[in-house]
């Protein structure tokens, strides 16, 4: 606990605030410590307020904290917001072209940049100057890090972070000595993670049409096109997006769509058609708090009921959600293998908080199954909804002899319409016995993670495992976290124990849907459910006092 | 030959009813594309919701039933899964100029290789005669009793100015037109749309009457766009036939150049290896 290391900073959108961050946790990893960056930003392009967060440590790090050693402020606002954010000890960086009287050290950062071409995105710059000269690096190493960091306009970057280093080390006296670590492992964000886990499961097209905060999944599909060879698409609306989704895995392509909740209301349709037609898209649902428009850049676990409860009819819907960045990766790859398997969409649910904030993360990508459903390689007739004892068709791929049809009709089993009763009871008892084939494959798996041992259970999911860890960690408190990352079929069969147990739950949540679905799925009647919903991540130091009262 | 293109479902479109014209159009339309060596096993199909769409149940070729308006977003994930097949979509007029509209005109703006099949008979028949984008005001259905308030749109006037690189008419009365109409349009590299002017006989009691009339095939398409849309404008005769072509990049070779993620899908030792270099760039 004592090693944590917390540097905020803030600024304008478009002083570089994002990539001052990074730059800052790019900087802690190299040093062998582990990072967590939480990106704070509005729904603007210029101006308003942005800042990063990045806490590091020499042990594992699930969340940022909001008591910082270092807070450097690129603008008055940021000074205003985080004064209140400077720990015991700490030290602030204010613009004192912009701050009067602020209290710890002023630099004239307006001033100086004026004499750069991009005077704006250039006290970004600031941020990793000031980290180095406080860190007692030396001058040549902060030129390393510029180059390495800045290198669009490097000549411009290295002379205004020589200007500032020189100017912090005249000014400030003040040294953080952050002991070396052993950890080599490299930063990604959530969105970055999913992705990688999809490509390393065989993806072979990702769909997207921009919103916050899935529009990052895009983006990094575009700009690995080369590399990876996974085809990013744009359409015109969700809607295609969805509909292309489902042409494409007809034909074999392994698809990956993604959106936030306005984004995936638009593809309901859609999923339903999935779920009779068999076709496996796997769906990400990044949620941001709602409803409707809501607030667009920050976080919230409002979609869970959302999700759960997805396309109209009755089929058999794969709901699956991450506890970390490092399972972002791992689940991803897994949900892909999954729908495939049952042929059937799935939804992996995520929220900006996990999506878009970044840590060290251990990931090997030999260690994800390569999806690949049951084939039709059988003599005789190919009929594409084949009765069989799993429910589970085997898939032949155009083009092909054999006439395959995929149906949003009820159909019979060589996906003719039908609307004998026969067949639509057939039809139905065949996609439940898929369902039923997936709860007991799932039986055998794993499904849901337990840390800790001992002291009172805390039922938590998605990226409220990160914080609750953390809190945990920092408030010293002896805790059971479970976390199930199947939500959709739910294991309720790993839950008995819990029936008489007085649990805890913690959920980003205003109603509590979390709360709700384990008291009518599993009958477990929590204690205490901590509840929070102002589009911000919980604090791990806060979090900690509440899980105390909550005990 | 044709005849084993049938599936055996029972045909459930009213007698005397344009579709049948367009079912044997597409027979013929198979054939022909044999002959040119394009075999069945390599046509997709998809179809809207509607009369048009029983198609997709009476033609015994491969594909995916889609849903209202979105068959034309369907056939372009199939072809951008496997550029290799030729896919074909149905729609209605409801379907394709109302429900899905957006996905017609960006089909055509970004030129993918499509071919969209529009069966306009100017009614919403299979929901029992509501009025259509197509509808001529004054026409009378159930959610217009009083005559339809609202002029109709026309198809061709958006898809022209849309940017598609193919534009045709043709008619349901007139089969070997159509299916020549058809070959050219799915043979075309990129986006063709084939508005057919198909009869509805319970909807409309003149429609027939009408087309023998004014139909008038067009021997040679027009030199640009603005004189295909002076086509498109006319409405006392009813030009079929090849309104306006061009070549354009077309949108999966720009986005791909020469990949089939299918095809040619990346063994998963190199994927994985690929992977691991991207996260090894990050340490």
């Amino acid at each position: 606990m004592n090693d944590i290391f917390t540097y905020i900073i803030g600024g304008k959108a478009g002083e570089g605030v994002k990539k001052a961050g990074d730059a800052a946790s790019n900087l802690f990893s190299r040093i062998g410590r582990k990072t967590f960056e939480m990106d704070d930003y509005q729904s603007l392009i210029r101006g308003g307020h942005n800042f990063s967060v990045v806490s590091t440590s020499k042990d594992d790090i699930y969340s940022h904290y909001m008591k910082a050693d270092l807070i450097v402020n690129l603008d008055d606002k940021s000074y205003e917001l985080h004064k209140n954010h400077l720990s015991d000890g700490g030290l602030m960086i204010y613009n004192s072209d912009e701050t009067e009287n602020g209290e710890g050290v002023g630099l004239p950062l307006d001033e100086i940049s004026e004499n750069y071409s991009k005077s704006d995105l250039i006290k970004g710059v600031t941020g990793i100057s000031v980290l180095s000269s406080v860190m007692d690096l030396k001058k040549d190493e902060l030129e390393e890090i510029i180059e390495k960091e800045y290198s669009r306009g490097v000549e411009e970057n290295l002379s205004f972070a020589e200007e500032i280093f020189d100017l912090v080390e005249k000014k400030i006296d003040k040294s953080f000595k952050l002991e070396k670590g052993d950890d080599e492992s490299p930063i990604f964000s959530g969105n970055e993670a999913l992705s990688l886990g999809a490509a390393s499961a065989g993806l072979d097209m990702y769909i997207g049409y921009p919103m916050t905060p899935a529009s990052s999944i895009l983006h990094f599909f575009a700009s690995n096109k080369k590399e990876l060879q996974v085809m990013p698409i744009h359409p015109e609306n969700e809607i295609s997006v969805a509909n292309i989704a489902v042409g494409a895995t007809m034909p074999g392509a392994r698809v990956m769509v993604g959106s936030s909740g306005g984004g995936l209301a638009l593809m309901e349709e859609t999923i339903s058609l999935a779920g009779m037609a068999e076709s496996p898209v796997l769906f990400v649902l990044s949620s941001r708090p709602g409803p409707s428009t809501g607030v667009p850049t920050y976080t919230e676990q409002g979609d869970l009921e959302f999700a759960l409860n997805q396309g109209h009819g009755e089929f058999p819907l794969i709901v699956a959600s991450p506890g970390s960045i490092e399972e972002s990766f791992f689940l991803a790859g897994k949900m892909l293998d999954l729908v495939w398997k049952y042929q059937t969409p799935g939804i992996f649910l995520t929220e900006k908080h996990l999506s878009e904030s970044s840590m060290n993360i251990d990931i090997d990508p030999s260690k994800v199954r390569w999806a690949e459903p049951k084939e039709f390689d059988a003599e005789g007739e190919y009929k594409r909804y084949e009765m069989t004892d799993d429910g589970i068709s085997p898939l032949k791929f155009p083009p092909s002899e054999d006439v395959i049809k995929w149906n949003s009709y009820e159909n019979n089993e060589k996906g003719i319409t039908t609307e004998k009763p026969e067949w639509v009871e057939a039809m139905h008892d065949k996609r439940r016995e898929k369902n039923e084939k997936m709860i007991l494959d799932m039986k055998e798996k794993d499904t849901v993670n337990e840390f800790g041992d001992s002291g009172p259970t805390i039922f938590t999911y998605g990226s409220t495992t990160m914080s609750v860890l953390e809190a945990l960690k920092a408030g010293d408190i002896d805790g059971k976290v479970v976390q199930p990352k199947f939500l959709k079929p739910f294991p309720i069969w790993e839950f008995e124990d819990y029936m008489e147990e007085d649990v805890i739950v913690v959920e980003q949540s205003s109603t509590g849907q979390f709360a709700s679905m384990l008291r009518e799925k599993c009958s477990i009647v929590p204690k205490n459910v901590i509840r929070k919903y102002d589009g911000r991540p919980f604090e791990p130091l806060k979090l900690a006092e509440k899980i105390k009262e909550a005990i | 030959m044709a005849e084993d293109l049938g599936t055996g479902a029972e045909n459930t479109w009213c007698p005397g009813c344009g579709n049948f014209g367009m079912l044997n159009s597409m027979k013929k339309v198979v054939e022909k594309l044999e002959d040119k060596d394009i075999g069945r096993e390599k046509i997709l199909i998809s179809a809207g919701i509607g009369c048009h769409a029983k198609i997709f149940d009476y033609l015994n070729l491969s594909g995916l039933y889609s849903i209202h308006g979105r068959e034309i977003a369907t056939i372009q994930g199939m072809k951008l899964a496997n550029p290799d097949l030729k896919v074909i979509g149905f729609g209605g007029d409801g379907d394709a100029y109302g429900e899905g509209l957006s996905h017609l005109i960006f089909a055509a703006k970004r030129n993918a290789d499509i071919t969209m099949i529009v069966h306009n008979n100017s009614s919403y028949s299979l929901t029992t005669g509501q009025m259509s984008p197509t509808s001529e005001r004054g026409y009378k259905g159930p959610s217009t009793p009083e005559g339809s308030i609202e002029p109709p749109l026309n198809p061709l006037m958006v898809l022209l100015s849309a940017g598609a690189s193919f534009v045709g008419r043709g008619y349901a009365g007139k089969l070997d037109h159509l299916s020549n109409l058809i070959v050219e349009a799915v043979e075309h590299e990129g986006f063709s749309l084939v508005d057919v002017l198909q009869p509805c006989v319970v909807f409309h009691d003149d429609q027939y009457e009408k087309y023998n009339e004014a139909v008038d095939i067009i021997e040679e398409s027009a030199e640009t766009r603005y004189e295909a849309m002076e086509l498109a404008e006319e409405t006392e005769r009813l030009p079929i036939g090849v309104f306006y072509k061009e070549e354009q990049p077309v949108y999966h070779q720009e986005l791909y150049t020469d990949l089939n993620v299918v095809e040619d899908k990346m063994d998963k030792d190199v994927r994985i290896d690929k992977v691991k270099k991207l996260i090894d760039k990050r340490r």
